[in-house]
């Protein structure tokens, strides 16, 4: 088995246990905590790929991207957090419901 | 054999862990940067210095940071009215099955597609791959940045000052 198979084995348990703790939680830092957790198993499966093709610089760059972008998403998620916990005075995704008809 | 590699990718998994299952969210969210720092030593091992360092000083101290805040902001209420812990106690069961599960197939499937590889030209460096051949991500994160810029400011929008016709009509 050579060491790609394993850190994309690995890479997978990651990616599982960020999506499970965004689909068993309903607080939605822990749903971003959960949503950071998947987009670290993303960015090693980026350098995993560029150090198996000889292409680390490119997948560096790639991940200088993501982290840009994983910081915008987060910062926007978290203000969205504070909007809704100044309206519904929680952050329980199942109390954001102002727009149900 | 347990590699140095192999082990970092272990403890990244199990402070992953730690950060989802764990009740306290502070807590949760110093987990998530351990599991920062450990993503960030697996870039070194893979000689990738520079998305490292970004990786150490923006996602396991700045957002970090971010999510101390907001913790500080719901922890009151998320004492007040907690979540069932079940699903959560869960997860050491669900990930231990699904890795005995995904063990038989998925490093087969990955040596597979490890085979569909094409070998890039030779490298250049940092510089040239994110000023030249990336160029357009450049744009793309400066636009990132002014449009989460754009977005907080319209989520908190300015409060407008009362004029002194407004107060005088009420």
């Amino acid at each position: 088995m050579s060491i790609f198979s394993i850190d994309w084995y690995f890479i997978t348990l990651l990616a599982f246990t960020g999506f499970y703790g965004m689909l068993v939680s309903r607080n939605i830092l822990r749903q971003l905590i959960g949503l950071e957790i998947v987009s670290k198993a993303a960015m090693l499966a980026v350098i995993s790929a560029g150090a198996l093709t000889s292409n680390l610089m490119l997948a560096q760059a790639l991940i200088i991207t993501m982290i840009v972008i994983e910081v915008v998403v987060v910062a926007v998620g978290l203000a969205l957090l504070v909007k809704a916990h100044r309206i519904s005075g929680s952050a329980d995704i199942w109390k954001l419901d102002s727009l149900k008809g | 054999m347990i590699t140095y590699h192999n082990l970092l990718f272990m403890l990244a998994v199990l402070f992953a862990v730690w950060a989802v299952m764990v009740r306290n969210l502070l807590t949760s969210a110093i987990m998530l940067a351990l599991v920062s720092v450990f993503a960030a030593l697996i870039l070194f091992d893979f000689n990738a210095p520079w998305a490292a360092v970004f990786e150490l000083s923006v996602c396991a101290g700045l957002i970090t940071v971010l999510f101390i805040g907001g913790v500080s902001l719901v922890r009151g209420d998320y004492e007040r009215n907690p979540e069932s812990r079940t699903a959560f106690h869960a997860l050491p069961l669900a990930l231990a099955i699904f890795a005995i599960a995904a063990w038989f197939g998925v490093p087969e499937f990955f040596g597979e597609i490890e085979g569909w590889k094409r070998m890039a030209s030779p490298e250049g460096t940092i510089g040239l791959a994110l000023w030249d051949q990336r160029r357009p991500d450049i744009l793309g994160q400066i636009v990132m940045l002014a449009a989460g810029v754009f977005m907080i400011k319209s989520i908190f929008p300015k409060k407008k000052q009362e004029t002194a016709a407004e107060r005088t009509t009420k």
